[in-house]
């Protein structure tokens, strides 16, 4: 595994209006690692992604990207250069089809000269979307619409692909079968940063992981480590 | 009313005329779509286009309709250029600071038309003005006939593009969730600008259709756009299909209410009809 640092938050205070959500948040993301970030309801787990993505800015810190500041940039920049979000809640165009929504992904210019073999890629990946390319993506299940994120997500090509609450509302074969693909996603070569609630599931995918607790992180290092650590912690103060 | 063919006649001329508001509603109701907001200077625009084209016919002897080969792209400019240095500078203040400035458009349109061309009553002269055209025992004036080709090709033509365009995609998707738009690299303010550009070229278009079947005057627009309005909430927001019909039933209602009605029942009967069907489906025809 090469390690060469692809993501590198250094320092972060973000805030929405006057009220500050993240305090001095620093992680990074190597190439070809699957990072986690875990951490409870209002932790600032989505806050922190937003942020990466360009959604919202840091007031002091910045964000570099293979070695760029993209701190000040916005979403639809940061998207070209290489970082895609899949963002919490979903968030599908619910009047568009399948492969609309699909095809809509690769918008960015680095991204559409490929957005053909692209398709067939996430198609390979999530063959029920195929079967379903014609329908509105309002019908979906909720299993399917997160497979049709997760795909329009790799359709701009990305090098990090950021997921947001992955496993919400589904039921644990489906999260079972969306890690299995998310693996074959990292193999192909795309760096992962996931953020989950459902923290032992995640720890034990994931290569490395951050944990999270009111706007500050409190833990981070080799998952299955934090693990033991989380375990431990628990038995004592029984949280 | 003795014969059906007296009741023929105003239904098929509604229906016909009815595309003409097909035009005018589609353009607010794209640049309603992406930004959420009315733009009250909608009408005042499409009245610009009867105005320009007025000139182009009786100054330079241009066709009206052939006109629009130059009036389209005009108009596209013309609306990036107003997005771009007017509204999109109040819209990112607030979407109310972008309605004040559309309306003080509207004003500035209303009262330079006034300036150029007086407030009287003007109309698009052609050869076909007066021509008519003739199903079974009914006459049909042949301009309401254009009318309503116009609105069968404005609606294919913006069906084709938001379906099969990436920037058409762009532009649906930004009007279902401006933000998971913008994650898939699609700049909001660049959708702004060409929906607002193709809203104008089809105010040009709107224009030259409204000058060839009803006379107008520089305050014409605020009548056109209530109507544009009540076309795209009888509906249904957001949806081509529902513009589409909305328009047609809003010129059939218009043209039954003036023939029992007379000139009052013109309006009262579309509105009431309005009222009517939201009262039955809040989300309009085809809303959703
Ligand atoms: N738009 C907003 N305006 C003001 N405060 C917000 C906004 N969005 C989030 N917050 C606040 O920021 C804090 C962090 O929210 P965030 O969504 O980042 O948490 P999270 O860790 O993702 O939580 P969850 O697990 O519930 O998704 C919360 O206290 C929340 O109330
Ligand atoms: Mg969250």
């Amino acid at each position: 595994m090469p390690e060469d640092v692809l993501l590198n938050v250094k320092d972060i205070d973000v805030f929405y209006g006057t009220l500050q959500i993240l305090w001095n948040v620093s992680l990074e993301v190597l190439t070809g690692e699957l990072v986690a970030i875990a951490g409870a309801n209002g932790a600032g787990k989505s806050t922190l992604l937003k942020t990466i993505a360009g959604m919202m800015h840091p007031t002091t810190g910045n964000i570099e990207f293979l070695g760029e500041d993209i701190s000040r940039k916005n979403a639809y920049n940061i998207v070209t250069m290489g970082i895609s979000l899949v963002p919490e809640g979903r968030g599908l165009f619910p009047e568009m089809t399948v492969s609309e929504n699909l095809m809509i992904g690769s918008y960015n210019r680095n991204a559409r000269a490929l957005s053909k073999e692209q398709l067939c890629r996430v198609y390979d990946l999530f063959p029920i979307l195929k079967e379903r390319k014609n329908q509105m993506a309002k019908t979906l299940s909720g299993g399917e619409q997160q497979m049709l994120v997760i795909g329009r997500g790799l359709m701009s090509n990305p090098k990090l692909l950021i997921i947001d609450e992955m496993s919400l509302g589904l039921s644990p074969l489906i999260v079972n079968n969306l890690f299995q693909v998310l693996h074959e996603i990292k193999e192909a070569g795309v760096t992962l940063l996931l953020v989950e609630q459902n923290v032992w599931k995640t720890l034990h995918e994931a290569d490395r992981a951050y944990v999270i607790e009111t706007g500050r992180i409190v833990m981070s290092g080799d998952a299955l480590k934090l693990c033991e650590e989380v375990e431990i912690r628990n038995a004592y103060f029984g949280v | 009313m003795d014969s059906l063919a007296d009741l023929a006649t105003p239904i098929t001329m509604g229906i016909l005329y009815g595309g003409l508001y097909v035009v005018i509603a589609l353009g607010l109701s794209l640049v309603f779509g992406v930004m959420k907001v009315i733009n009250v200077a909608h009408g005042d625009m499409v009245v610009l286009g009867s105005y320009i084209a007025f000139v182009a016919s009786t100054s330079l002897g241009i066709d009206p309709i052939l006109w629009l080969v130059l009036g389209i792209p005009l108009f596209f400019i013309l609306g990036i250029v107003i997005q771009r240095f007017f509204l999109y500078r109040a819209f990112k203040m607030s979407a109310d600071a972008a309605l004040i400035i559309a309306f003080g458009l509207g004003l500035i349109i209303q009262n330079a038309e006034q300036l150029a061309w007086t407030p009287l009553s003007r109309s698009l002269q052609t050869s076909y003005s007066l021509k008519s055209f003739q199903i079974g025992e009914v006459y049909i004036p042949l301009v309401y006939l254009l009318d309503f080709i116009a609105a069968l090709i404005i609606i294919l033509i913006i069906h084709q593009f938001l379906k099969r365009t990436y920037l058409g995609q762009a532009i649906t998707a930004a009007s279902q969730d401006r933000q998971t738009a913008e994650l898939m690299g699609i700049n909001p303010a660049r959708v702004y600008q060409i929906a607002f550009g193709i809203s104008m070229a089809l105010a040009a278009v709107g224009g030259v259709f409204l000058g060839l079947t009803f006379p107008f005057t520089p305050t014409s627009g605020v009548s056109f756009l209530i109507i544009a309005f009540g076309v795209i909430i009888l509906g249904g927001l957001g949806s081509m299909t529902g513009t589409f019909i909305g328009g047609l039933i809003f010129g059939l209602s218009q043209s039954l209410g003036g023939t029992f009605l007379g000139p009052t029942g013109q309006l009262l009967v579309p509105f009431v009809m309005v009222i009517v069907i939201l009262t039955i489906r809040p989300q309009g025809l085809f809303g959703r």
